[in-house]
């Protein structure tokens, strides 16, 4: 079965969610949600240009922050796929009404989002990201703007060439 | 990169002894989530109503995901995921807000790892590029059908019904947006023949239209995006590689005194290079692989919208030049030495050989050398020992 279609959904009612900051750590962590308390374990530095120095488990990392370009912002998100139960009621009928009752079968999960980040900071163990090798400093400095020029169209909708 | 740790032995040690220590660690960690955390990138411009739907995708005719929204157009997830060679993580830290903020949340957010390294970014997509598998023939069509497609003037409907829907989602959120119709429908318009037929619009797809606007959506890329840093390198990577090409080629020609054209690359051919990198881009991301042949044939025809003309030639002259250089270079050294290839050949093999027993003398050690010296004419073979006693 393919994944559900998802819709975003903030988690917070006043609108604006919690604003964090996403490191890039150079290291696998085998362990997924809290890791609280991590003030003791983790505490970055600013230094000069852009460059934040910590120390993780003795070991001095570097991070180059990477800012998003304009217009996109960062979202860490949970999927849940809470309202399929309540979609799986006319399931019974199913059989009789067959493609005309789409909209009541069709799975509807939601993307909760938990916070919203405007940086990213790649660290690297003792040296800093390479720019023009990272993937993630790429993808998010080239791509995004390649991809716009790439699939930018007329918007209106009678001038198509 | 730095090491990490001393040797293999003391990993296994040190794993022991965390497993040991942490029954007594002031801190306990809390259990895993088993619905990790995930990053995306999304626009700012995507409204509430946006949703990520699996629709099918047009280059691998797999189903992939996207966000569709109906103000903001349609998003593809690029996912950037460091290689395994590479371990990451991310760590997700709360930024320290001010206390009027902290406030104003009612859970204070709390620092977690998400194990898996992987990014989802959201870039724009031209909605065109879904809609061309209904539009281009597909090569399981009977030759008619084939043929049909490209005739008749269909409806928006009958069109959009011609895509694939793996999931359906298609189709619901085509009911559920009109606003995502008219999208479709603008940029069907954009490609196709219109005719009014009552109060609905039909559409027809000929091919040159479809062409067409592909040719724009490279044509975009090279106008507004020379200045763009990464089309510019992925441009530039080519076009140095001709003008690399070419300088050699002309060095080695005024070397041999033969007056050489200046081959610097023009405006107009760096401009065609970069427009056919794009197009080749845009061919091998977003159009499938037959597809992709027919609207190269069809570009090559077109030499009214965009000539490649200036750019072959140079690239024929270009490898000309090349060929001539690499001649010259093999007469000159014949030139050299007439008639003993065979000689020279030899005392390559020679010195080859030679650098091979240097390398094996270098790594012997002290003790073998000296043993090899010992005079061993008198002594019995070793082999001798371990024959069966007559």
């Amino acid at each position: 079965m393919s994944p559900p279609m998802l819709s975003l959904k903030q988690e917070t009612p006043s609108g604006r969610p919690a604003k964090a900051t996403a490191h890039l750590l150079p290291c696998r962590i085998h362990h997924d949600g809290s890791v609280e308390p991590a003030e003791s374990f983790w505490d970055p530095n600013a230094g000069e240009n852009d460059t934040t120095t910590a120390y993780f488990r003795g070991r001095k990392l570097h991070g180059k922050t990477v800012a998003l370009p304009e217009g996109y912002r960062g979202v860490v998100a949970v999927t849940s796929s809470a309202e399929e139960q309540q979609s799986r009621r006319p399931e019974d009928h199913v059989d009789v009404i067959d493609v005309i009752d789409v909209d009541a079968q069709m799975p509807q999960g939601t993307l909760h989002v938990q916070a919203e980040f405007d940086a990213l900071v790649v660290w690297g163990h003792e040296a800093t990201a390479d720019a023009a090798a990272d993937p993630y400093v790429r993808g998010v400095e080239e791509w995004l703007q390649l991809a716009e020029q790439i699939h930018s169209y007329p918007a209106s909708s009678s001038d198509g060439k | 990169m730095a090491r990490t740790r001393a040797t293999k032995g003391t990993a296994a040690a040190a794993a022991d002894k965390s497993a040991t220590a942490k029954s007594c660690s002031a801190y306990i960690l809390p259990t895993a989530s088993d619905n990790p955390s995930k990053l995306f990138i999304l626009p700012k411009t995507a409204t509430p109503q946006a949703r990520i739907v699996t629709l099918q995708n047009p280059r691998y005719n797999k189903p992939t995901r996207y966000l569709v929204c109906p103000s903001a157009g349609i998003f593809e997830f690029t996912k950037i995921a460091a290689p395994k060679s590479d371990p990451r993580s991310w760590l997700i830290q709360p930024q320290p807000s001010t206390t009027a903020a902290a406030t104003e949340t009612e859970q204070p957010a709390t620092t977690q790892t998400a194990q898996s390294p992987t990014l989802h970014l959201a870039t724009p997509l031209d909605p065109l590029f879904l809609l061309l598998p209904a539009l281009c023939p597909h090569p399981s069509d009977t030759a008619a059908q084939a043929q049909q497609k490209g005739r008749l003037f269909l409806s928006p409907d009958d069109h959009l019904d011609a895509l694939p829907d793996p999931a359906r989602h298609l189709a619901e959120i085509l009911s559920t947006s009109p606003a995502t119709r008219a999208l479709l429908e603008a940029r069907l318009a954009a490609v196709c023949d219109v005719v009014a037929a009552g109060d609905e619009k039909m559409y027809r797809a000929p091919v040159v239209g479809v062409r067409v606007a592909r040719g724009a959506a490279g044509g975009g890329l090279v106008d507004g995006g020379v200045e763009s840093q990464a089309s510019a390198t992925s441009v530039e990577t080519a076009a140095s590689a001709a003008s690399a090409a070419s300088t050699a080629a002309t060095s080695v020609a005024h070397e041999d005194g033969v007056a050489a054209c200046a081959m610097a690359a023009s405006e107009e051919v760096v401009r065609l290079q970069r427009l056919r990198v794009a197009f080749d881009f845009i061919c091998s991301s977003y159009v499938a692989p037959p597809v992709a042949v027919m609207l190269k044939a069809n570009l090559a025809k077109a030499t009214d919208l965009v000539d490649f003309k200036p750019l072959d030639e140079y690239l024929a002259r270009l490898t000309k030049l090349r060929q001539d250089a690499a001649a010259v270079r093999t007469t000159d050294y014949s030139r050299k030495r007439a008639g003993d290839e065979d000689e020279d050949e030899r005392a390559e093999k020679k010195r080859k050989k030679e650098a091979e027993e240097k390398v094996k003398k270098a790594n012997q050690s002290r003790g073998v050398k000296s043993l090899a010296k010992v005079n061993t004419s008198g002594m019995k073979k070793m082999s001798d020992f371990f024959k069966k006693k007559a």
